[in-house]
């Protein structure tokens, strides 16, 4: 399973996503998608979401069983300690 | 929020291993616990985590630990590369089951003896000749010990001269040796937060004997050959930068693909041949916090505790 959260992107780029994926709440995808595609599909909306931000999140076979990935200025940063993912809220 | 039905907590199998800290405040925030520094503030998943190991300039509050202990998280504060000292709850269980097994199986000298041999086995790929007496097979360990140093030296190429742990010795500071403790540090505590979480005692070893961890060494033991070993000569052979922070790294990888978490419990069941016994009882005090206990009786075992037992003239308290 995958899930993308996007904030302030274009809505073409939404739009575009919504042909690979379920758009459940503004701005928030789920989807299964393979590896490559999954891939594929981060970069391109990463290249495309201008002032926007994101995150991208998966099942893999870590510890925590997923991974996460974000791009532009989102609110709260990702950090990962040791292998271990977590998320920071900026003072 | 006191955790009334326990089975609201992540199995140790589905558990996530270990996160280590330093230089942070640990505090209660809204209800979760979370970790403060210069950056911001990054709240743990406390329940979801087996051990929080807090390094140098950390500090804890006391509302934090409370929380940490009832979501079953053990808390160990360690210094430079060594634990010094455990936190930990009541674990994951409030029946005494697994602990009175244990405490019955330590106290007699052939079911100890059998559990001893069990021990031993699950290190050995071959059977064990059961005429080999308690000495021999430690000679065979020891042996076993001493070619698993051997092979990763050779395989890593970091050199290996021995184990040097002793705090005023200088040669402590060899990259191999604090790597190894980095590595132990984190299966002690995953092997320890395992065996509290399953309610069983950390003190009642059946190898090891005398100290407060005995039975935390004993069940270390069974995995250092698979994790703590292999990880440390990897991290060293790869240089010194950054050393204990990339032994945790590899220990949590290696963690996982040796599926450790899942495989102590299993292994715990194993060694005291519980598997199969009636949890019923055990599942009861789980998911009702305030089920009284029963009460012993030398002859009918127990009795239903939360019952006055005074008859019409007496009154006692203590039912």
């Amino acid at each position: 399973m995958t899930v993308i959260i996007l904030e302030r992107v274009p809505v073409s780029v939404r739009g575009e996503l919504t042909r690979w994926m379920l758009e459940i709440h503004t701005g928030v995808f789920v989807g299964s998608l393979s590896a490559l595609v999954r891939d594929l599909l981060w970069e391109h909306v990463c290249d495309q979401m201008r002032e926007g931000a994101g995150f991208l999140i998966y099942q893999t076979n870590n510890e925590q069983g997923f991974a996460l990935r974000s791009c532009g200025p989102t609110s709260r940063k990702l950090v990962q300690v040791e292998g271990l993912f977590l998320v920071r809220i900026p003072s | 929020m006191p955790i009334r039905d326990l089975h609201i907590l992540p199995k140790v199998r589905d558990s996530w291993s270990y996160l280590y800290v330093e230089h942070a405040v640990i505090e209660q925030d809204d209800k979760a616990i979370a970790i403060f520094d210069k950056e911001g503030k990054t709240p743990v998943p406390c329940a979801a985590l087996s051990l929080l190991m807090l390094g140098p300039g950390t500090k804890i509050t006391h509302s934090a630990i409370k929380t940490l202990a009832e979501n079953g998280c053990l808390v160990a504060w360690s210094g430079e590369e060594a634990v010094r000292f455990y936190a930990v709850g009541m674990g994951e269980t409030r029946s005494s089951a697994n602990l009175l097994r244990q405490a019955a199986m330590h106290s007699d000298p052939e079911l100890r003896l059998r559990v001893v041999r069990r021990m031993y086995e699950l290190r050995f790929p071959e059977q064990l000749d059961p005429g080999l007496s308690i000495k021999q097979i430690r000679g065979k360990e020891g042996v076993r010990v001493r070619e698993t140093y051997a092979k990763w030296s050779r395989e890593t190429g970091v050199k290996w001269s021995g184990r040097f742990y002793k705090q005023n010795d200088w040669r402590r500071a060899e990259p191999i040796n604090r790597a190894l403790s980095a590595a132990n540090s984190c299966l002690y505590g995953v092997v320890h937060a395992a065996i509290v979480a399953a309610g069983y005692s950390p003190a009642l070893g059946f190898i090891h004997t005398g100290k407060m961890l005995s039975f935390v060494y004993d069940v270390a033991d069974l995995y250092k050959a698979e994790i703590a070993i292999p990880v440390a000569f990897r991290c060293t052979a790869a240089g010194e930068n950054r050393l204990e922070s990339r032994v945790r790294h590899l220990c949590r990888d290696t963690i996982r693909e040796q599926r450790l978490l899942g495989r102590i419990i299993e292994d715990l069941e194993r060694l005291f041949a519980s598997e199969g016994l009636d949890r019923r009882e055990a599942e009861l005090f789980d998911r009702f916090y305030a089920r009284p206990g029963g009460l012993w009786d030398p002859d009918e075992g127990e009795v239903a505790g939360g019952i006055n037992y005074a008859g019409d003239e007496e009154e006692d308290d203590n039912a």
